[in-house]
């Protein structure tokens, strides 16, 4: 009896070990060549092209003989022109698409001719939010921990007595700042951010003159707020300069996700004294190693898919639980920045 | 030095460029001629093209029409929220189409009635109707309808040929007929070249304007119905600043801004020229601002050259006499 019992609870914690023996760290094998097609959002702006310097870095590890494509619409065409882009990629019969979505489910019928095709699809930064068409979703953050930092910022500029404060965010159906934001009014519940108030949301579409305008017009529209967020690397920078060029920074601080190079000048002044960010280069680096991956049939495009992605280490593909349906491969951490460290990041 | 007059017509300039683009893709892409790829070279830009046929009346008739990417927003914002409202589809596409001529009339009853200039009319127009489309879908995206709609823009219908594409080429043959065929189309020609010679010899032009004006806003709305079929999803920002691309390829195809000339032969082409060029970039793997770049390229060329080599014919001629 005794040993049967024994023999079970081998075998139970047999059957435990197994699925982690099965999932062990797929190791990707380079040499392979497969034809990539990097698409960010649009063309133009320096977290994208750190995405594609990072993706680079990958496919010269990986030895890809086949030179990446790094394309991309203008912002002002961006849904037609990443429809047209995975479109075009489809009918050369590409092995991998790797997106920053900016097209809502409108890339969907794209996305799913692509993968009808065998093409696989990752999406990075921005996801497809039906799932459909879309292999796996790289992830730069957990979105509940964007929130969190968020506040936490916000808390750390307005001081413990709190205060008002805006949001200026990219384009209205933007998934990911949507999601970031989400995130943000849900940690502000905690009776620790219970002086600070968010005033109102506006969109600058990630595009400069918008966002500098959609800025001035946060203050005329909300007297009294003592910072703007902006989750957005473009309406950050828009928000800091407007607050700059109208003598406000004394008043009116700027926080949010930015990059390092161009938030230098505004956190040594004052305007934006804290922000965060991911690393675009290790995001694009991750994306790419997960198309490829995928691509040569290294990796399976199904939770519990684990695999080395070179000098990042281990991930693990799992459900997105941002999301209904979808796979993500979640790369984390962030990197707050503040005088202090922001002039190292940004060289 | 005189050319045969059939080398000094536009259309023979675009028919050589055509030529020479396809012929470009043929080496540059092994999938340029495949069949899915023409499809898809039409399907991309099928709504543009189908709203350049109206275009084409208004533009030859001397006015402009700004709003028409507005009106596609605003009919595929109208159908969606209906829709997402509990109405049957049919009953919101019918109605978005409403919405979408009642646009056009709007316009038309401010140029043709009022005497305003389209220009400025149909510029509140891009304005007033995309802020009714924002007004009415929110931040939200609408998308979930059903498969007999989607397939409208995305599946093949005769042969690989889609509905979309069917839809152009019917709309084509019917603006031809219109246009060079018909007594309309001889007024959108009259009136396009001196209004007020029209207007003595007894045209009633005020009401030719308000129909080409509501045509356009109809044909824009079936457009935009076309465009959120085949993206199977509607946001508030669907088709913003299409109304430039629809006027490049008319003028390009040789239909002066100043109304009174130009044929549908020459838009035919530049429709062609435009579509294989995107394509063959794309295809190149030449995207975003230099894209933009060629193609506002062949834009500046196609309104300086005509008018050069017109200032030169001129001054040619004051030399002889």
């Amino acid at each position: 009896m005794k040993k049967i019992l024994l023999a079970t609870v081998a075998a139970t914690m047999l059957g435990l070990l197994a699925p982690h023996g099965a999932s062990a760290q797929t190791t990707i094998e380079p040499g392979k060549p497969v034809e990539m097609v990097l698409l960010p959002k649009f063309l133009g702006i320096l977290p994208f092209d750190q995405a594609h310097k990072g993706a680079e870095e990958a496919a010269a590890e990986l030895k890809n003989a086949k030179t990446l494509q790094y394309l991309g619409p203008t912002p002002e065409n961006s849904v037609a022109g990443q429809i047209e882009i995975v479109t075009n990629a489809t009918t050369q019969g590409v092995g991998a698409i790797m997106m920053s979505n900016n097209s809502g489910d409108q890339i969907v019928p794209a996305a799913k001719a692509a993968h009808a095709k065998g093409i696989k699809v990752v999406t990075w930064d921005s996801p497809i939010p039906s799932a459909e068409g879309e292999d796996v979703f790289v992830a730069q953050v957990d979105f509940s921990e964007t929130g969190k930092v968020m506040a936490d910022m916000a808390l750390s500029i307005m001081g413990p007595d709190g205060g008002k404060f805006a949001i200026l965010s990219a384009s209205p159906d933007a998934a990911n700042q949507n999601a970031w934001i989400a995130a943000m009014q849900t940690a502000l519940k905690d009776p620790k951010y219970a002086k600070l108030e968010v005033v109102g949301i506006v969109y600058g579409n990630d595009q400069s003159e918008a966002s500098y305008s959609q800025a001035l017009a946060l203050v005329d529209k909300y007297p009294g707020i003592k910072l703007i967020m902006a989750p957005t690397s473009v309406g950050i920078v828009a928000a800091a300069k407007a607050m700059q060029d109208e003598k406000l920074c004394d008043k009116i601080k700027v926080s949010g996700l930015g990059v390092p190079a161009e938030m230098l000048a505004y956190t040594k002044n004052g305007c934006a004294p804290q922000f965060a960010l991911w690393s675009f280069v290790d995001l694009g680096y991750l994306s790419y190693y997960t198309a490829y991956g995928l691509a040569t049939g290294a990796i399976k495009a199904e939770a519990g898919a684990s695999f080395k992605a070179g000098r990042l280490g281990n991930y693990t593909i799992t459900k997105d639980p941002t999301r209904k349906e979808g796979l993500r491969v979640l790369m984390g951490p962030f990197s707050k920045y503040d005088a202090s460290n922001v002039e190292a990041a940004a060289k | 030095m005189t050319l045969p007059p059939i080398l000094r017509r536009w259309e023979t300039l675009l028919l050589v460029l055509l030529v020479a683009i396809g012929a470009v893709n043929i080496a540059w892409s092994p999938f340029y001629l495949g069949v899915g790829n023409i499809v898809n070279l039409f399907q991309l830009s099928i709504e543009k093209i189908i709203v350049a046929l109206t275009m084409t009346l208004i533009i030859v008739n001397g006015e402009i029409d700004l709003s028409v990417a507005s009106v596609m927003g605003l009919s595929a914002c109208v159908a969606a929220y209906l829709f997402h409202a509990g109405i049957a589809l049919p009953w919101a596409l019918l109605a978005s189409l409403a919405a979408g001529a009642a646009a056009g009339a709007f316009n038309g009853f401010w140029v043709a009635y009022v005497g305003l200039p389209s220009l400025a009319v149909t510029l509140a127009g891009l304005i007033g109707y995309r802020g009714i489309a924002r007004i009415l879908v929110e931040d939200r995206a609408y998308g979930g309808f059903p498969d007999w709609f989607n397939a409208l823009g995305q599946q093949p219908w005769i042969g690989p040929v889609t509905v979309s594409i069917v839809v152009f080429l019917v709309m084509f043959a019917g603006v031809a007929v219109v246009l060079h065929g018909s007594a309309l189309g001889r007024l959108v020609y009259v009136m396009g070249n001196n209004v007020q010679a029209a207007r003595y010899s007894g045209v009633r032009v005020k009401r030719v304007k308000l129909l080409l004006f509501t045509a356009s806003g109809t044909v824009a709305a079936l457009a935009g119905l076309l465009y959120a079929a085949r993206l199977g999803s509607v946001r508030g920002d669907m088709a913003v600043g299409f109304e430039l691309d629809i006027i490049t390829i008319v003028l390009l195809g040789g239909v002066s801004i100043f109304g009174g000339s130009g044929n549908l032969v020459g838009v035919g082409l530049s429709i062609l020229l435009i579509l294989n060029l995107r394509n063959g970039m794309g295809l190149a793997n030449i995207t975003g601002n230099t894209q933009t770049s060629v193609i506002g390229a062949l834009l500046v060329l196609s309104v300086l050259v005509p008018n050069m080599a017109q200032t030169l014919h001129t001054k040619w001629k004051g030399r002889e006499t």
